[in-house]
């Protein structure tokens, strides 16, 4: 297993009670553990959101994590 | 559908029917089709020769929800080129209760002499002297507007940056609550307004003459379900209501594509301060509103009431834009501070995205240090003031720059870029260099292909027809008085052909879903018609030096587009 640290963004971080945003919520995932598992994991749909970004980069669903990542959510947005 | 033609020479208003070639055209569409055909490409934007145009959109005034957007058009005394600039708030849709389709200013009058036009509710339309509000900042202005007229009026007015003609004024307009606290900020066409001598326009909400739809039973079952599109998206009804537009700040920051520091760095340290997240968390902890009504018609409720510690009010609404360029350009990480910019702003009728990178030239520059909050309040207070310092300021970073003989200023045709730096969002640099009116986030933004994954935003591939692609649909978004954050819906299959519904039942047609690009097209056509024969050429259509040249961190890409590239933007 690995560990990967979740910072949620937008409304996201609504389903998870007591959630701390200077934290962020460490998952406990399997090793070699892709984008959608982490999203399977957590529970949250694409319909939803669920936006995966590591070091300033869009990952796509099928992409792996490491160990150690720390892992933006985020919601689509569409400018403002 | 009826013009007001308003000659501020002669001190006459008169009505006039819409000519036919105007027909069927509304908001950002009828402004810029007017322009391009009867403003001179040369003439000088704060002279006699140039026209002010307020548009409601095509939908404006009718049920249809998130309607609102008033587009205003001239030739920008910032840019030179064509403008539109669009504000929700209350006045379109009262213009559009009223059947009015058009204010159109012409003329200019005598140096210092001041006039409002009134609109009452039966549609009689007066220009009233203005001489005892002169210098007057907005919210004293307002209020005094809504003593004297009532509160179900809706008001246009510049302050004192749009009386000073100066080149980063904008046009605020009221909110549903009576605050001059939305703009048409872009462009400058504020001064365009206090060089025609027009300190105001008020226009009574209660107006009943609306032009007629044409099958009402079909618009309004379209209108029902579009509404309920919009409701049911989540950006649009859930993101937006609960963060506002500032729900931006942490996308663009994990991106490494926030401008800050001037446009040195692409991440900006402490973003998490400045928030949507920490925004709302502040605003709901002093009793503020995170979700506000701003606009008639709105269902979405992005706007905010931001107070401060006591829980009183000290703007509306904050939004990303503006926490961007007083924060991010500024190194500011502090939300009362930005929240005071950008009620100042508001205040004085300037642009929060040219004043707020206007102050970050300056701060690099080597005027204050970035994140000095007193400093960049002081800066703002000068143009207030008019002294020397404030006059060049409130003409913006270009004015700025050239001042300071400051290489690094961000601007495309002298009006600043938006909050998503080109070098971390290639697409939207491609709009910035190419929109026939400047840098401009609201003409082609392309970040949802980003996060929805369509996109590679660090890599050329692909960037030039998602900017075409956008700015094609913005047009016609403003066009239609439609909110570009509810216009997100027209992307869902339900949300298209409910509004192509509605657009039908309004006007009586049976358009296919080829006729809302088709709308743009034109529009777009018109603008950079207008730009040739301004003379404005390709060569116009780039983005200063640095950001071919200075990487920005933390991707340490520059900006990646071909000339040749660029010049395929409009190839239709």
């Amino acid at each position: 297993m690995m560990k990967v640290t979740v910072r949620f963004f937008g409304t996201l971080s609504q389903k998870f009670p007591g959630y701390d945003p200077e934290k962020g919520l460490e998952v406990e995932i399997a090793d070699g553990a892709r984008v959608k598992d982490l999203l399977a994991r957590l529970r949250i749909s694409e319909v939803k959101g669920g936006v995966v970004a590591v070091d300033g980069k869009i990952l796509h669903l099928e992409n792996p994590l490491k160990q150690g990542a720390s892992v933006h959510l985020l919601q689509t947005v569409y400018g403002g | 559908m009826k013009f007001v033609k308003v000659n501020m020479s002669e001190k006459s208003v008169q009505f006039q029917e819409v000519p036919k070639d105007y027909v069927g055209l509304g908001g950002r569409g009828l402004t810029s089709v007017m322009i391009n055909a009867e403003v001179p490409p040369k003439c000088d934007p704060l002279g006699s020769e140039n026209k002010l145009i307020f548009a409601p959109g095509l939908l404006s005034g009718t049920n249809l929800v998130n309607t609102s957007r008033l587009s205003i058009g001239a030739k920008s005394p910032l840019t030179g080129t064509i403008k539109e600039s669009n504000a929700g708030g209350t006045v379109a849709a009262a213009l559009g209760h009223l059947g009015i389709t058009a204010i159109i200013v012409e003329g200019q009058a005598a140096r210092g002499d001041l006039s409002i036009l009134r609109i009452d509710e039966k549609g009689e339309a007066n220009l009233l002297p203005a001489q005892a509000y002169k210098g007057m900042r907005t919210y004293a202005f307002a209020k005094k507007l809504l003593e004297a007229y009532g509160e179900k009026t809706a008001i246009l007015c510049i302050g004192p940056a749009g009386e000073s003609q100066l080149t980063a004024a904008s046009v605020q307009t009221t909110d549903i609550d009576g605050r001059p606290c939305r703009a048409a900020g872009r462009g400058g066409l504020g001064a365009v307004m206090g060089a025609k001598g027009l300190k105001a326009i008020v226009v009574d909400q209660r107006g009943k003459s609306a032009d007629a739809i044409a099958d009402p039973k079909a618009f309004n079952e379209a209108a029902k379900a579009f509404a309920q599109t919009i409701k049911a998206h989540p950006f649009s009804g859930q993101m937006l209501p609960a963060l506002g537009t500032a729900g931006l700040v942490a996308p663009v920051n994990s991106l490494g594509a926030f401008p800050c520091y001037n446009a040195t760095k692409g991440v900006l340290e402490g973003w998490e301060k400045i928030s949507g997240e920490n925004m709302a968390k502040i605003i709901t902890e002093r009793g503020g509103k995170t979700a506000h009504m701003g606009c008639a018609q709105c269902v979405v409720h992005c706007s905010n009431e931001y107070v401060d510690k006591q829980g009183k009010y000290v703007t509306a609404s904050l939004e990303y834009e503006t926490i961007w360029s007083m924060g991010g350009m500024t190194g500011i990480t502090d939300l009362d501070t930005i929240a005071k910019l950008d009620y100042l702003c508001d205040d004085i009728g300037l642009d929060t995205m040219s004043t707020g990178v206007a102050v970050a030239v300056a701060m690099d520059a080597g005027q204050a240090k970035f994140g000095d909050g007193e400093a960049a309040i002081r800066m703002v207070e000068e143009v207030a003031k008019g002294t020397e310092f404030g006059k060049v300021l409130g003409n913006g970073p270009a004015a700025v720059g050239k001042h300071l003989k400051h290489h690094r200023v961000p601007v495309v045709k002298g009006q600043s870029i938006a909050a998503y730096d080109p070098r971390g969002m290639q697409g939207n640099g491609v709009t910035y260099a190419t929109c026939p009116m400047g840098a401009d986030h609201t003409a082609g933004n392309v970040i949802g292909d980003y996060l929805g994954g369509a996109l590679d935003p660090l890599k050329p591939d692909g960037q030039v027809a998602a900017s075409r692609n956008s700015q094609i649909a913005m047009a016609s978004v403003d066009t239609m008085g439609l909110c570009l954050l509810a216009s997100v819906v027209l992307k869902t299959p339900e949300g298209g052909e409910a509004f192509l519904k509605a657009l039908n039942a309004k006007l009586g047609t049976n358009l296919g879903p080829e006729a809302i690009p088709a709308f743009g097209i034109k529009v777009l056509q018109a603008e950079r018609e207008f730009n040739r024969k301004a003379g404005f050429t390709s060569k116009d259509d780039r983005l200063p030096e640095f950001f071919y040249k200075e990487p920005l961190p933390p991707h340490n890409k520059v900006f990646l587009i071909s000339d040749v590239d660029l010049d395929s933007t409009f190839n239709f």
